[in-house]
C-alpha cells in the first residue's frame, strides 16, 4: 500500500489484527478488569452491607445500607460476575492458543521462528528501549520481544484459571449438573496446584498474587504501547483500533 | 464415569485413591447392587461377631443398658443416638437397628489406643466430659486393652499386655492411634514405656497385625502440630510410617461421632468406609464447611463480623473478615456438630482454623485473619500476597516512570544536537525527520 505522497513515500500500512483479534483484545481486556475488581472484593469485601449502627457508621466499615439480608446479595453478585468474567477468560484463552498456530494472517509462532534469530531480534529490542538507537525493523508479524511477553502473560492467565478452578471445584461434591466428567476433569487437570502450592490456602494465595503480576503487566503494557508510538509515530496504539499500523523502515526510504 | 463396572472401587482399602477423582457414593458400600443381599450380608456379620464377643443373649441384651444405665442414658436415647449416627452414616434408615448392634458389639471388640507425641486432646475430649454423649460412652467402654491413659498395670506388665493382644486377636483388634510418630533420629525423639521403645518401633509393630487401624486427630493424621514447621522432630502421619491402609479422622479434637460411626462401619461392613484423597472417610468429610454453614447466607449478601463483639458478632454474621478457614476446610462439624448437637465454632462466633486439613498450624495461620492476610512463601519475602503485590507494582511504576523521563531527556538532548547540526547541513533535515 504505497503512498503517492513523495514526502511520506517509504510508508506503508501493515494489518496486524483481523477483527476477531480486536474482539477477542477487547473482551479480554473487559474481562480482566472486571475480574480484578470483583476479585478483590471476593478477597477483602470492601463493602459492608448492613444496617446495624456500629457496621454503618464509617467509611471503611460500611457505605452502602442494604436493608434485610436477603435483600442483598452482595457477594453473591460478585462472585456471579467473576466466573462470567472466568468463563470469557477461559474461552479466549484456548482461542488465542488456537490461533496463535492456525491463524491464517498472523500466528503467533511466526514471531518466534527461526527461534534464534528472533530471540536475537528481542534482545535488540530490548537494547532499543533503553539506547532509544538502533530500532530493529518493523516487520509483517509482532515483533518478537512483544510476542515473548504476550506469551508470558498467557501463561500467566493460564496458571490464574487452573488455580481459579481449583476453588471453584472445591464446593463440588462428586458431581455436577452436567454430569461427573465435569469435576473429574477439573481435579484431574488442577489437582496439581493444591501440592505445589500448598492446599487451597497457598492456591488462594498464589491466585491474588497472580492478580498484581497481572495488574503489572496492563500497566506495562499500555505504557509501551504509547511509548512505541510516541518515539516510532507508527501508530502502534492503533492496532487494536482498527487493525492496522504504519510502517516506516530506513531500508524502505534509503 | 457412569459406568456400572466400577463397584469394585469401593474395596480399595487404600489410603488414596479413592478421590474426588473418582468419587462414586454408594449407600449400600458397594457389598452388593441388591439392597437384601447387602442386609443378609450384614446381618450375618453381625451374628458372628455378636457370638464371638458375647456370652450368650443375657450378656448381648444387658450390656448397653447397664453401661447406659451408669450415666442416665436411657433406651430411647440411645435409639435416637443410633439413629442420628444411622444418618450421620448416610445410611438407609433400616440399619438403624443393625448400628444399635454394632455399637453394642463395639464396646467388645480387642482394642489398643496408641499415644504418640500429641497433647492427648483426642483422649481428653472422648473421655472427660460432664455430660458425655453416647459415642463418648462407649469409648469410654471399649474394651480397651492398651491405652496408656487409662489401663491400671504399667511398666513391663502393660508391654506384655499390649504384646499379647497383638498376639491373641491378629487381625481382629482395633488399632486407633492418637499424636503424630517422631521420626527423627531413627524415631529417638519420643520413647514409651520401660523398655524405652520408639513411638516408631510400636506403631510399626502394632500396626503390622491389626484389624482396622486408624488415625484420630490432626496430628495422627497429618503430623498436626508436632510437625508444623520447622518441624524439628521430623514428625509425620500414622499413614507415613506404614503401608497399611489408614483411615484418618483428623480435626482438633476428633469429632467422637467420627471415630465412632467409622468404628461402626467397620463392624457393619467389614472393611474401611469408602475415603477421599487425604485418607478421611468420606460420609463424614466431603462437605467443606462453608458450604454447609448457617451463617452463608450473610457471606453472600456481604454482611460480616469485623470485629469481636460488634454487632454484626451480635446477629451471628459471617466471620469471613474475623478469618473463617470453612472455605478451606472439609469436616462435618456444621452438621453433626460437636457434644451431639450442642455446638461447633461458627456457632460459638468464632471462625473456623481448619483443623481437619494437613498442615493446618501452617496453611491456615493467622487463624483470626482472613487468608488473604497470611504471609505468602517466597524465599526472601516476608510479606501477605498484596504487600509483596504492591510493592512489585511499585517497582515497576517507579521503573516506567523512570524510562519515561530518560526517553523525553534523552530525545530532547538528540533534539537540540540535530538543530545545531541543521544549522550547517539543510540536508539532513529531512532525513532526522523520517528517523523520529
Ligand atoms: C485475570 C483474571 C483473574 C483475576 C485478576 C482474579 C482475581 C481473583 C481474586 C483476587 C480472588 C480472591 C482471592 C482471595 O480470596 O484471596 C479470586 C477468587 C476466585 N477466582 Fe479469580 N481471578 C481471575 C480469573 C479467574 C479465573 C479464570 C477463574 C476460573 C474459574 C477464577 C476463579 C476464581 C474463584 C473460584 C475464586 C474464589 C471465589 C470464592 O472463594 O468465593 N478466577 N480471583
Ligand atoms: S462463617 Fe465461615 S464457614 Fe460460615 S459462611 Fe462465613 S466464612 Fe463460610
Ligand atoms: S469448625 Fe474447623 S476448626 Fe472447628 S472443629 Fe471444625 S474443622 Fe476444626
Amino acid at each position: 500500500m504505497q503512498n503517492k505522497n513523495s514526502k511520506y513515500a517509504e510508508i506503508q500500512l501493515v494489518h496486524r489484527m483481523t477483527v476477531i483479534k480486536r474482539i477477542i483484545h477487547w473482551s479480554f481486556f473487559a474481562a480482566i478488569i472486571n475480574n480484578i475488581i470483583t476479585g478483590f472484593y471476593i478477597a477483602y469485601p470492601f463493602l459492608i452491607f448492613g444496617k446495624t449502627p456500629t457496621q454503618a457508621d464509617s467509611l471503611s466499615t460500611g457505605v452502602l445500607n442494604s436493608g434485610e439480608t436477603y435483600q442483598a446479595f452482595i457477594m453473591t453478585w460478585m462472585r456471579e460476575f467473576h466466573f462470567i468474567g472466568a468463563v470469557i477468560i477461559d474461552v479466549i484463552f484456548f482461542v488465542w492458543l488456537y490461533l496463535a498456530f492456525f491463524s491464517w494472517k498472523e500466528p503467533l509462532y511466526k514471531s518466534f521462528i527461526p527461534f534464534g534469530d528472533k530471540m536475537e531480534e528481542a534482545w535488540r529490542m530490548l537494547k532499543h528501549y533503553f539506547t532509544l538507537k538502533d530500532r530493529p525493523e518493523t516487520g509483517k508479524y509482532q515483533d518478537p520481544l512483544n510476542a515473548i511477553i504476550f506469551t508470558f502473560f498467557h501463561l500467566l492467565i493460564l496458571l490464574q484459571m487452573l488455580t481459579g478452578f481449583q476453588m471453584y471445584v472445591a464446593s463440588f461434591t462428586g458431581t455436577s449438573a452436567v454430569g461427573a466428567w465435569w469435576p473429574w476433569l477439573l481435579h484431574f487437570s488442577t489437582d496439581w496446584t493444591l501440592v505445589v502450592f500448598g492446599g487451597l490456602t497457598g492456591v488462594t494465595l498464589v491466585h491474588l498474587f497472580i492478580m498484581w503480576l497481572i495488574i503489572i503487566f496492563i500497566v506495562y503494557h499500555i505504557y509501551i504501547e504509547v511509548w512505541r508510538s510516541v518515539m516510532w509515530k507508527e501508530g502502534d496504539i492503533l492496532i487494536p483500533f482498527g487493525g492496522y499500523k504504519y510502517m516506516r523502515n530506513k531500508s524502505g526510504s534509503e | 464415569m457412569a459406568s456400572d463396572n466400577h463397584s469394585d472401587s469401593g474395596n480399595s482399602n487404600s489410603n488414596g485413591n479413592n478421590s474426588g477423582n473418582n468419587f462414586k457414593w454408594d449407600p449400600l458400600r458397594f457389598l452388593s447392587k441388591k439392597p437384601d443381599e447387602v442386609l443378609k450380608k450384614v446381618d450375618d456379620r453381625l451374628d458372628e461377631l455378636e457370638k464371638e464377643y458375647f456370652k450368650g443373649k443375657k450378656d448381648k441384651e444387658e450390656n448397653l443398658p447397664n453401661i447406659f444405665g451408669i450415666y442416665g442414658v436411657t433406651r430411647r436415647d440411645f435409639l435416637k443416638w443410633s439413629a442420628f449416627l444411622t444418618s450421620a452414616l448416610m445410611l438407609p434408615y433400616i440399619f438403624e437397628p443393625r448400628v444399635a448392634r454394632a455399637a453394642n458389639i463395639l464396646t467388645r471388640t480387642p482394642f489398643i489406643w496408641l499415644d504418640m507425641a500429641d497433647c492427648m486432646g483426642n483422649t481428653e475430649a472422648f473421655l472427660r466430659n460432664a455430660n458425655p454423649t453416647p459415642a463418648e460412652i462407649i469409648l469410654n467402654y471399649v474394651s480397651v486393652n492398651y491405652m496408656e491413659s487409662i489401663m491400671a498395670p504399667a511398666g513391663y506388665q502393660a508391654e506384655a499386655r499390649r504384646t499379647e493382644t497383638v498376639k491373641k486377636y491378629k487381625g481382629k483388634y482395633i488399632l486407633v492411634v492418637e499424636g503424630a510418630i517422631p521420626t527423627g533420629m531413627d524415631g529417638k525423639f519420643l520413647t514409651i514405656g520401660a523398655k524405652g521403645d520408639t513411638g516408631l518401633k510400636i506403631t510399626k509393630e502394632t500396626a503390622k497385625h491389626a484389624g482396622v487401624i486408624i488415625a484420630v486427630g490432626n496430628c495422627a493424621a497429618y503430623g498436626g502440630i508436632p510437625a508444623a514447621n520447622p518441624n524439628p522432630t521430623s514428625a509425620v502421619g500414622l499413614s507415613s510410617v506404614t503401608n497399611r491402609s489408614v483411615i484418618n479422622i483428623p480435626a482438633c479434637p476428633a469429632n467422637p461421632v467420627n471415630l465412632v460411626g467409622t468404628l461402626v462401619e467397620y463392624l457393619l461392613i467389614g472393611k474401611a468406609p469408602q475415603l477421599d484423597n487425604l485418607g478421611r472417610p468420606l460420609w463424614a468429610y466431603s462437605g467443606r464447611l462453608h458450604d454447609n454453614c448457617y451463617r452463608r447466607g450473610h457471606f453472600e449478601a456481604g454482611e460480616y463480623v469485623r470485629q469481636w463483639g460488634d454487632d454484626g458478632a451480635k446477629k451471628q454474621y459471617c466471620l469471613y473478615m474475623m478469618g473463617c478457614k470453612g472455605p478451606f476446610t472439609w469436616n462435618n462439624c456444621t452438621t453433626a456438630e460437636y457434644n451431639q448437637d450442642i455446638s461447633f465454632p461458627m456457632r460459638a462466633g468464632h471462625g473456623c482454623i481448619g483443623c481437619s486439613q494437613p498442615k493446618f498450624w501452617d496453611r491456615m495461620t493467622p487463624f483470626e485473619k482472613p487468608n488473604a492476610d497470611a504471609k505468602i512463601i517466597i524465599p526472601g519475602v516476608e510479606a501477605t500476597a498484596d504487600e509483596f503485590g504492591v510493592g512489585l507494582f511499585a517497582a515497576a511504576g517507579a521503573g516506567i516512570a523512570a524510562h519515561a523521563i530518560y526517553t523525553g531527556v534523552k530525545k530532547k538532548k538528540e533534539r537540540n544536537n540535530n538543530k545545531s547540526k541543521n544549522e550547517n547541513n539543510d540536508d539532513s533535515k529531512k532525513n532526522n525527520d523520517k528517523k523520529e
